[in-house]
């Protein structure tokens, strides 16, 4: 019983709507409800997609005329070294702006859910407060703390590390890793606030089931919380790499791809294309490739999240699972 | 409070894109396919230009109050720089007093913003009637190609523009027909601001130092070593935006090489490349003021803004910058020596006249204005340099130290403009590569091999 009633609360969320067949359910007049959310989906997006796969094939100044130059642009993403370097860079900061956030996320709900803590709803919104500024201020602020003589480095310099201490954003060699911890910083909030909903989820009679066959913190947080949270960590995945391979403005405006190209990434060179050398044609099949790219990835993730399901506990999946 | 009811819908999101993920997928992905072939089928992109040319008579003679009055009611629409709206807070209601029944109606954007959107908003349906524009390649060569402005050649010669000191400051608004070369041929804009690169120094401390005032790059470059010595940032560098190092750059390689072949070089020309020996040594010089600690630590973390406020406050001897960044500091305790050598200098973001404006001439009389003695002036008094400098006084000693700087540096014909203007990625390729060379990670010879490279793509040539 216990069982079966966290598996509900998991699956059908604790409103407990009702569930219904995905495809039996489609009918035209629910399809008038989304009518207008789909308008503006097409027109703001799907327009818009289509229109930058069009343009990816030409050469085309935004301006006078367009020339077809067939699959050139692509030839030119594929080929050009310096766009290699920028591929290699956003792989490195996946594991800045996903791999890290998902697992501070995970210790911090696993913590905040264990622990009672005094004030934890301040603790929480306080946490997730990088999720919810602009990332133009963001970057602003980093640049300032990770300035040659700002406060990061100030305190390294207090506690006797000051050998240590450098200008992170100026340095060729830790430009990269300090851009990547400014966003393990802005995305670990949200990482922790999905997680500690999921936790929520959770019978509570399940730990204390666990507690009585003797499980310690972290085989309790291994063998009931991680499971139970397996939804949460695949869409804190999706949403963490779609931002990393994205990924612009903290970038733009911590440090330009800078120094040298160090920190450049695909999004800074489609924006330094479209805005700034008038080459819309290249600036969209970058933009194309990119967007399979990110596509690929998330496809690839869901589909080893999904795959690992299948060593789900018994009776979680008897019950109906994680589909 | 973050309940768990405030996490319901990213549950239900993940529920909706893991169960019916198929179905959706294939749905949206045929959808976008069959648009995507659909839309590909259509007309090339910029077939249907959104601006059309208006019918516009060349003048022979000045624009008169009455045929502005026979426009009838008007609104004349500006884009402009932000920077510019002190100086458009004074003109503007001078001019609708001159022209009562002209309504002027100004749109701010920050120079950023400017630049990356007033090139489609130029070849818009509805066109502003006067805007600003950004010389090079980027902007101004975008507009005239697509034929967005005005020709103006028939406005200087009415109003004397080519007369005097200031006629030379044109140039770099002076397009061939195709917009493919600058800096000679046709007139299409007008900018009524200079701006000049020199050496900014603190007075107090060139004095406990026991220096002179700079006013060579030998000058400086013998100062640098003492300064270091007496453990002061010698030369406050910001190069986080990466051009405060090409500025530096090019007023080091303008002593050794002739500006009319740099000027060339920029505009275009085939017959010039950037892998000269004075380039070569330009680009040492930098790397060896680098490692010698002259631009103090952690350069290439700072934003230039950022390096002008900590010269404000007393950090550093010398500023290597442009007179825009004279407003930031204390007339009295900041000198500004010339570098007559040359570098970099021109004039700020030029005006230009839409070609679908119907109101043609009230923008010209707009312009005449911006060029007056009265307006150059109020440019002075707004801690700028004007384009006609002839009768206006200069207030404090900086601002008369500028002024002289720019007088002489126009005098000379050292001015070269900005490398950026040269090809429209330069610079990110020069201002990249240059903090590869500073930080000693490639070399001189490699760095200018690589502009070169890089501008013959645009250019031709070696």
């Amino acid at each position: 019983m216990a069982v079966t009633s966290a598996t509900r609360a998991v699956v059908a969320g604790p409103s407990g709507r009702r569930r219904r067949s995905p495809v039996a359910g489609y009918s035209w007049s629910s399809l008038l409800y989304v009518a207008p959310a789909l308008l503006f989906f097409a027109v703001f997006v799907i327009y818009p997609i289509c229109i930058s796969v069009q343009t990816s094939f030409y050469e085309y100044d935004g301006l006078t005329l367009a020339t077809p130059v067939g699959a050139a642009n692509y030839v030119a993403v594929f080929t050009d070294p310096s766009l290699r370097e920028a591929l290699l860079h956003s792989l490195v900061l996946l594991v800045f702006y996903a791999a890290l956030p998902v697992l501070i996320g995970l210790v911090l709900a696993g913590a905040l859910s264990r622990i009672r803590i005094y004030g934890l709803t301040f603790f929480r919104a306080a946490l997730f407060i990088p999720q919810v500024l602009s990332s133009v201020v963001v970057a602003v602020a980093w640049r300032g703390l990770l300035a040659a003589d700002g406060p990061v480095n100030d305190t390294l310099r207090a506690v006797g590390l000051g050998s240590v201490a450098t200008s992170w954003l100026g340095d060729f060699d830790t430009a990269l890793p300090a851009v990547g911890a400014i966003g393990t910083w802005v995305q670990y909030g949200l990482c922790m606030v999905l997680f500690l909903g999921g936790i929520v989820g959770i019978d509570r009679s399940l730990y204390e089931a666990a507690r009585l066959d003797g499980a310690g913190a972290v085989r309790e947080f291994r063998a009931i919380t991680l499971p139970a949270l397996r939804p949460q960590i695949s869409i804190a995945l999706i949403l963490c790499i779609t931002f990393a391979l994205r990924n612009f403005d903290i970038i733009w405006n911590t440090t330009r791809g800078g120094p040298g190209t160090s920190t450049a990434v695909p999004s800074v060179y489609i924006y330094q294309d479209a805005f700034q050398n008038r080459a819309l044609g290249q600036a969209s099949a970058l933009a194309v490739v990119l967007t399979l790219l990110i596509l690929v990835i998330v496809g690839l993730v869901q589909l080893a999240l999904r795959e690992r399901s299948e060593i789900r506990p018994r009776s979680l999946r008897r019950s109906g699972g994680l589909r | 409070m973050l309940s768990d009811r405030t996490i319901d819908p990213a549950k239900d999101i993940m529920r909706i894109t893991s169960r019916t993920f198929p179905a959706r997928r294939v749905l949206l992905g045929g959808l976008l396919g069959v648009s995507a072939v659909a839309l590909v089928g259509c007309a090339a992109p910029g077939s249907g230009s959104g601006s059309t040319a208006a019918r516009q008579d060349e003048i022979t003679a000045e624009v008169t109050a009455d045929q502005i009055a026979d426009l009838g009611d008007v609104t004349l629409t500006l884009w402009a720089d932000q920077a510019e709206e002190p100086l458009m807070d004074l003109l503007v209601p001078v001019y609708e007093e001159a022209y009562p029944n002209v309504t002027v109606d100004v749109t701010y954007k920050s120079f950023d913003d400017l630049i990356a959107t007033v090139v489609n908003a130029a070849n818009s349906a509805d066109a502003p009637d006067l805007f600003q524009g950004n010389i090079g390649y980027a902007v101004d060569g975008a507009l005239v190609k697509a034929g967005l402005v005005r020709p103006l050649d028939d406005v200087a010669s009415v109003y004397g523009w080519e007369d005097g000191a200031g006629a030379s400051t044109l140039a770099p608004s002076r397009w061939t027909e195709d917009g493919s070369t600058f800096g000679d041929g046709t007139l299409y804009g007008m900018s009524p601001i200079s701006e000049v690169q020199g050496i900014y120094y603190n007075e107090s401390k060139l004095t406990e130092l026991g220096l002179e005032a700079p006013e060579s790059v030998e000058d400086l470059e013998a100062a640098l070593p003492i300064a270091a010595a007496a453990g002061e940032t010698p030369i406050m560098l910001g190069n986080s935006d990466q051009y405060a190092a090409t500025h530096i750059f090019s007023d080091i390689a303008a002593t050794t090489q002739d500006p009319a072949d740099i000027r060339a070089w920029i505009g275009g020309d085939p017959d010039q490349t950037f892998a000269t020996d004075g380039n070569i040594e330009a680009a040492e010089t930098m790397a060896e003021w680098a490692s010698n600690g002259y631009f103090g630590e952690g350069y290439d973390g700072l934003g230039n803004q950022d390096a002008i406020a900590r010269f404000a406050d007393g950090d550093g001897v010398f500023f290597v910058g442009g007179s825009w960044n004279g407003a930031y500091l204390d007339a009295d305790a900041f000198g500004f020596g010339a570098l007559a050598s040359g570098g970099v200098g021109a004039t700020a973001s030029p005006w230009h006249i839409s070609s679908s404006s119907d109101e043609a001439i009230a923008s010209i009389a707009f312009l005449d204005m911006l060029r007056s003695p009265e307006t150059a002036q109020w440019i002075l008094d707004e801690g700028r340099l004007p384009v006609v400098t002839d009768g206006v006084t200069a207030s404090g000693a900086l601002q008369e130290q500028t002024l002289d700087a720019l007088t002489a540096t126009i005098e000379a014909g050292t001015q070269v403009g900005y490398y950026d203007w040269t090809t429209t990625d330069m610079l990110s390729v020069m201002g990249g590569g240059l903090q590869e060379v500073m930080a000693g990670r490639t070399t001189a010879e490699d760095f200018v091999d690589a502009v070169q490279s890089a501008w013959s793509k645009e250019h031709g040539g070696a």
